[in-house]
């Protein structure tokens, strides 16, 4: 599945790796957004099969993030 | 001589009308995992509670010896009936006759279900699955009437308007629902819809003649488009799960405007502190918190876990909205939610907030109001959103208020938006976290002052200096040394405070009689 973010903001920090085993609600990557530090979390459980981003790339609403397997 | 043969008609016609749109058509129905609408009132209601109307509302065929043929029913279902011992109106589409697009008598009940609800001052629900009037038109009789409605007759949508005012109305979309059922589907203070379920002002087709858009109807108008819409409220995992929603929706409400919600039966403490709201906000403005924690420790506990019915959740996020109990008694609460832009007002949640502000008003639910406002969302997309007249309409919404308001600041309350986090008359307690002013100050310093940071030997340290020193102006003691909040309390005290308050606001706010609340024009 596809984990995209709700918001507007930039990438501040990537918390999970591709390969990571992430289990519901773990962050994935933290966004700056509005000046606050909002985690992107994974939806449900699963691999984190790739990452979208990088570091201080800029993302728009509804841009996907990641994907999970 | 006796009545026993058109007693008999009246009982073959019942069996009839029950046959719905036929045996072939309820199987096809039961296999796309829908239930027909008579299905659907049943499970809503209390156990034998239906006492429909216009049962024997449809279309006749005769025999050329004028004894009944066939009957197709009217394809909307209409009735009293009773949820929790409570009266209410119910009706919905027939999606086995026609598909749901109205035939003659069909049209007439549904036409009469709000003037219904208006007369009898009950709860209107409508459970949807229909399209609405096709090309062909309704008019298909041999001997055909003169075509449309009388010029001296009144709009149906008349009385679909006045329902809001007078009482609570809850519709659901089980299926398709398009054309006019869509819009009496959305003239509802509650609005929910199945995952399988589209709403649709046009189908597919008619949509890729006229734009060329190639699009289901689940893409046109699935739940995924219309909860962030706002066209809907809430989503149902099912339709025994939609019903359990309006259920519960319903039961914080009063029958109409003319009365006060109910108090129920308490067994949450009032005095209960809770730890976790000492440390829930972090001390680093950058870090996010949970305000739908914040909200679920404050208000009564109950055998769900927790009294909060949350509405319109993916409908301008950055804003909380939804029913709770506190005290046994029903309220409206809002709350910003950080984790979307900061909480700021976008012009969505400018819109949900005003609306909901409307919808306490009109069923005299008191408002708690959890304040963690940055101000209105900036930037090109909000300016092109026309957020600032969505806002100003919001903050004129929340100031003609005639409940009370209780705000607890619990950390932003910036600039012009912050004002519609606190109603007239409002008692406000403030937290230590709290911080207010004209602009926060991670954006604010910075601009303000640009040149003398500039200027500095070292810029850095001089805006940290000029940000410490302004973050201290914020702060809530100096407010609650001037009075501009009532109180500055430990947040673990926020529930019993809240209670002492809600106890006298509601006492002094039923002093007088209930009655609709109609509002003039807004920006």
């Amino acid at each position: 599945m596809q984990v995209k973010s709700e918001i507007a903001g930039s990438v501040w920090k990537i918390i999970a790796e591709a390969g990571a085993d992430l289990a519901v609600d773990d962050v994935i990557v933290i966004l700056e957004s509005m000046k606050m530090e909002i985690p992107i979390v994974a939806p449900q459980a699963g691999t984190l099969k790739q990452l979208h981003i990088a570091e201080g790339d800029m993302i728009e609403e509804g841009q996907i993030i990641a994907t999970l397997e | 001589m006796s009545w026993d043969s058109e007693i008999d008609e009246i009982k073959k016609r019942r069996k009839l009308a029950k046959q719905q749109g036929g045996k072939e058509a309820v199987a096809t129905h039961h296999k796309k995992g829908r239930l027909t609408i008579r299905e659907r009132v049943d499970m809503l209601l209390d156990k034998n509670s239906f006492d429909e109307i216009g049962e024997g509302a449809g279309v006749p065929e005769y025999d050329d010896k004028g004894q009944l043929k066939d009957f197709q029913p009217a394809n909307f279902i209409l009735g009293f009936g009773e949820i929790n011992g409570r009266k209410v109106i119910v009706g919905g589409e027939d999606f086995t006759v026609r598909g749901g697009s109205p035939n003659p008598a069909g049209l007439r009940k549904s036409v009469y279900t709000e003037k219904l609800a208006v007369q009898y001052k009950l709860p209107l629900i409508r459970l949807h699955e229909g399209g609405g009037g096709s090309v062909g038109g309704t008019n298909k009789e041999k001997n055909r009437r003169p075509l449309g409605e009388p010029v001296f007759s009144q709009s149906r949508f008349v009385p679909l308007a006045e329902t809001l005012s007078a009482v609570p109305v809850a519709s659901a979309a089980l299926g398709p629902v398009a054309g006019l059922p869509a819009a009496r589907l959305v003239a509802s203070h509650f609005t929910i819809m199945t995952q399988n379920a589209a709403v649709l002002i046009a189908g597919p087709q008619v949509v890729k003649r006229a734009l060329g858009h190639d699009m289901t109807k689940e893409e046109l108008g699935g739940p995924q488009v219309h909860l962030a819409s706002g066209a809907i409220d809430n989503l149902a995992k099912d339709e025994e799960d939609a019903m359990a929603q309006i259920r519960r929706f319903l039961s914080y409400l009063p029958d109409n405007a003319w009365a006060y919600p109910e108090k129920i039966a308490c067994t949450d403490k009032a005095d209960r502190c809770e730890d976790s709201l000492a440390t829930i906000v972090p001390t680093n403005r950058r870090q996010p918190f949970q305000m739908r924690k914040i909200i679920e420790a404050v208000v009564d506990k109950d055998q769900d876990g927790s009294s909060f019915f949350e509405m319109s959740r993916k409908y301008g996020p950055s804003l909380i909205t939804g029913l709770a109990r506190l005290d046994g008694e029903s309220v409206g609460v809002i709350g910003n939610d950080c984790m979307y832009y900061a909480g700021a007002m976008t012009a969505a949640a400018a819109q949900k907030l005003r609306r909901f502000a409307d919808f306490c008003n009109s069923f005299h639910l008191p408002i708690v109001s959890f304040v963690d406002e940055p101000g209105f969302m900036i930037g090109p997309d909000s300016e092109q959103a026309g957020t600032i007249r969505h806002g100003t309409a919001a903050i004129s919404a929340v100031l003609q208020s005639r409940v009370p308001w209780a705000s607890i600041q619990v950390l932003k309350a910036f600039g012009v938006a912050a004002q519609a986090h606190f109603g007239p008359d409002g008692y406000v307690l403030s937290w230590p976290s709290a911080a207010s002013g004209a602009l926060p100050v991670e954006g604010g310093v910075a601009v303000a002052f640009a040149r003398e940071i500039a200027a500095a030997e070292d810029p850095q340290a001089r805006q940290k200096e000029l940000e410490d020193m302004l973050a201290a102006s914020q702060s809530p003691f100096p407010r609650a040394e001037g009075l501009s909040v009532h109180e500055i309390i430990d947040p673990r005290e926020t529930r019993p405070k809240l209670i002492s308050w809600l106890r006298l606001a509601i006492a002094a706010m039923q002093s007088q009689s209930p009655g609709p609340y109609l509002t003039g024009m807004r920006p």
